[in-house]
């Protein structure tokens, strides 16, 4: 909440750049929270001049599930598979580690967990969702090229091509992949690459409401995104062994989030 | 050690990430490996006969590429039962991706069956000639077609021949390598499965692979001359058994190897493989496949080959050995693509696998899928006579 | 026909060639449309993503029409929240700038199900910082309300503090304008 009010006191303040002022309309003395991403819409959309970039702020992250709800919504996901979802981690005094995610945080989480034996130390919460590989193994195993990498940076899927051989599942480390019990092909989030293409934030980061979900382009220098990976904070990327090269980056990621 | 990441501290939540818990490669995917390593297996119990000149294999040599031709030509149905569009499967020969290992395999299957196609089309072509003759109507069409609308067999066109089989065998076995040793390869170059992804995952595939063919031809052999009251090649079953226990030795050092790796290396999410094979496979594994079916036959096939030992108790104890070797492959096939999948890539916990009887992945689907080959091969048997006419002169 | 098997074996080597030449030039035939302009995929399969239908929208787009909900919502601490998340997809609701269908409104104990959603004090992760938490039943009983009450007969939905504000200022426990 915070920081998109803080961001927005700056976009007030001029301290970014004035030309937002056109993109979001400011009415009166409203506070408005940004839901545009500046400079895509109503321009040519370069396809091989783009990167984006998203952050997952651990510490912000309050367990609501509104992403989860927000992204079933806008792909109409089949029950049992999740596009996105947000796990729960609790830590005992005794440093174990207890993670759950009943149906991907859909719901939220209500209650704490009765299952534990002992005391609690802190819990948090962490989001997942397409880490959009630079090197991404998914589209490496496509045998038919229905996955691919889009100019953009986008991990895509032709689902007009997929032959539903389940070989990308397998292949992506961060389990993000599904076959969707319909349509029978292989489906993932997309950052919701047809939002970005008309200047609009992913679902899920447009109804976080506390900002743990940031996502921006990297080529626009007045990007929170672009200013916090380029600042000195410390972010992380899930599973840097596989080599896959993340542009999904986590703010405050324990050691233990996997 | 660190606490956080001690396998204990790890699996105490056995959480499985919400995408993981869908066994997505299942039966059929168990049952591809499976049908190719029968496949391979018998064209090298062949290829030894007919490029390696091992005299003794000439009973069982015909039968073999019959019997691989019989399982190669419904290799792909398990395929297409398992994907999810099977209406699409020739987008796998239309749009390879170069950077898939997966996306060679229709190449590779076509050229390996019209490589066995031709090599059995030579070798029965003294046969297909005589019963061209003898043969009527659409038959006959068949055997004209067969070979090649030919019926030369001078001593140069039979010395051709055999020059072509040998080519032909030649260019089989790397074929048949790559065709089973892709298999392997799918699965060891998954990095994100830490049972699956090490190099010697397509050596083991390529080991057990001859070890299942080689039984099911030493098997099919002692039934099928069983049930038609024929004799036993005993010279034939003793080479087959001797290369079988090669074979066998190497494939069950490998398998060990890999588990031996895992622990002795520790690397990455080692703690997932160790608690897999001592949770959720600990009787597949340890009980069926290493202590059952690999120990025991290991010591009898020890036995068979130290030991001088009565025909006919030879013969029936490299039946059975057959038999339970035939299961260890199919279970090892099954720990490995099962069992593999049961890790949830978080790390931290295993999921179940319960197979169904009547999905199209199914129960009933596997039996119907390997009923299928040897419906084939009764039909070859009415084309291609499986034993040659100087077996019958063994006739005691 | 009268050839030699040697010569019968040629043919049949020279088709295999040709059939399976014949074969990869066919199937150059039957690739499908952009495939391969930007890679080994199908370049128009980036358009079709591009073109998924939008579902939801921005508050923005809902202010346009509910502007006495907007008044208060830009001004509470609900502010950041997405109307859509308690209400619904703006897809499901309007269309070229008209009506389809009715969202629905959460009523009673529903609505505080979803306050809790984010506000239960019994989750330990939300710190202070990030958002205001309470525990259930105490928060009721530390205000004295029945336990029974639901959040909503004290809070605003869309800006929480609107009327604990203004009881304050109207008992003289808070000035008023702060």
């Amino acid at each position: 909440m915070m920081d998109r009010r803080s961001f927005v006191k700056k976009v007030l303040n001029g301290t970014i750049a004035g030309s937002l002022f056109l993109v979001w309309p400011m009415g009166g003395n409203s506070i408005e929270t940004p839901e545009e991403i500046p400079g895509i819409k109503g321009k040519e959309y370069d396809i091989h001049h783009q990167e984006f970039a998203f952050i997952v702020d651990v510490t912000r992250c309050i367990g609501c599930g509104s992403c989860c709800v927000a992204d079933k919504r806008e792909y109409n996901v089949p029950d049992g598979n999740y596009r996105t979802w947000v796990e729960r981690y609790v830590k005992g005094f005794s440093d174990k580690i207890y993670v759950d995610s009943p149906h991907g945080g859909l719901d939220g989480y209500q209650h704490a967990r009765t299952d534990i034996d002992e005391e609690i130390r802190d819990t948090f919460f962490v989001p997942k969702l397409c880490n959009m590989c630079k090197e991404a193994p998914c589209v490496q195993v496509c045998p038919v090229g229905a996955t691919f990498i889009s100019p953009d940076g986008f991990v895509l899927v032709d689902e007009k091509r997929c032959v539903g051989c389940a070989y990308c599942i397998q292949a992506c480390p961060y389990s993000v992949r599904f076959l969707n019990p319909v349509t029978k092909v292989a489906e993932k989030c997309t950052w919701c690459y047809h939002r970005i293409r008309k200047g609009l934030l992913p679902a899920c980061v447009e109804v976080c409401p506390t900002g743990a979900r940031k996502f921006g382009s990297m080529k626009d220098e007045t990007s929170e995104v672009y200013k916090i990976l380029k600042g000195p904070g410390v972010l992380t990327v899930l599973k840097k062994e596989m080599g896959t090269f993340p542009a999904l980056y986590y703010k405050g990621a324990r050691r233990e989030v996997i | 050690m660190d606490a956080a990441h001690s396998s204990a501290a790890m699996l105490v939540s056995n959480y499985v990430f919400p995408n993981d818990l869908h066994v997505h490669w299942s039966m059929m995917i168990v049952l591809y490996p499976y049908i190719t390593g029968l496949v391979d297996g018998a064209f090298i119990i062949a290829a030894l006969y007919y490029l390696f000149d091992v005299k003794s294999l000439r009973p069982v040599a015909r039968f073999s590429l019959l019997f691989a031709l019989a399982f190669l030509a419904i290799a792909t149905l398990p395929l297409l039962l398992h994907l999810g569009r099977p209406e699409r499967n020739f987008n796998m020969l239309l749009t390879p991706s170069p950077s898939s290992a997966m996306a060679g395999f229709g190449y590779i299957y076509a050229v390996s069956m019209g490589v066995v196609v031709f090599i059995i089309l030579f070798v029965y072509r003294e046969d297909l000639v005589e019963l061209r003759a003898t043969s009527k109507g659409w038959l006959q069409l068949l055997y004209r077609a067969m070979t090649f609308d030919s019926i030369d067999l001078s001593e140069n066109a039979r010395k051709l021949d055999q020059k072509i089989i040998r080519f032909l065998v030649g260019i089989g076995i790397p074929i048949a390598v790559v065709l089973h040793g892709y298999v392997g390869f799918i699965f060891g170059g998954v990095k994100a499965n830490p049972t699956w992804s090490t190099p010697l995952m397509p050596v083991i595939f390529l080991f057990s692979a001859c070890v299942s063919g080689i039984s099911a031809i030493i098997l099919a052999y002692i039934i099928i001359r069983k049930a038609k009251g024929r004799s036993i090649d005993h010279d034939c079953i003793k080479t087959c058994i001797k290369t079988l226990t090669l074979f066998f030795i190497m494939a069950f050092t490998f398998e060990m190897l890999e588990v031996f790796s895992h622990s002795y290396l520790k690397s990455g999410y080692h703690h997932m493989v160790e608690g897999l094979l001592n949770g959720p496979l600990a009787s597949s594994f340890w009980l069926w496949q290493v202590k059952i079916c690999s120990v025991i036959p290991l010591f009898v096939l020890g036995v068979m080959g130290i030991f001088t030992i009565n025909k006919h108790i030879y013969n029936f104890t490299a039946a059975v050995v057959s038999a339970i070797l035939l299961l260890q492959v199919l279970i090892m096939r099954w720990n490995v693509v099962i069992g593999g999948q049961l890790m949830s890539k978080s790390a931290r916990g295993y999921t179940e696998f319960h197979p169904e009887w009547f999905d199209k992945e199914g129960i009933l689907a596997v039996i119907i899928v390997m009923a299928i080959p040897f419906i084939i091969l009764f039909v070859l048997s009415k084309i291609f006579p499986f034993w040659t006419p100087d077996n019958e002169t063994n006739v005691k | 026909m009268d050839l030699s098997y040697r010569m019968r074996l040629l043919i049949v080597v020279l088709s295999i060639g040709v059939l399976a030449g014949g074969g990869l030039l066919f199937k150059q035939l039957l690739l499908p449309d952009s495939f391969g302009d930007y890679g080994p995929y199908r370049a128009d399969a980036i358009t079709e993503a591009a073109l998924v239908p939008i579902r939801h929208g921005t508050n923005t787009s809902c202010f346009k029409c509910h502007s006495h909900e907007a008044k208060i919502h830009k001004k509470g601490r609900h502010q950041t929240i997405s109307c859509e998340f308690c209400h619904g997809t703006y897809a499901d609701h309007a269309k070229d700038g008209k009506k389809i269908g009715t969202l629905p409104v959460k009523k009673e104990k529903e609505i505080t199900t979803l306050c809790l959603r984010c506000h239960n004090t019994e989750i330990k992760a939300r710190h202070e910082e990030v958002i205001k938490t309470v525990a259930m039943p105490n928060h009721l009983k530390d205000q004295n309300v029945k336990l029974t009450h639901n959040c909503n007969q004290c809070h605003q939905v869309h800006a929480p503090l609107k009327y604990i504000i203004r009881a304050k200022q109207i008992t003289g426990l808070m000035e008023a304008g702060s």
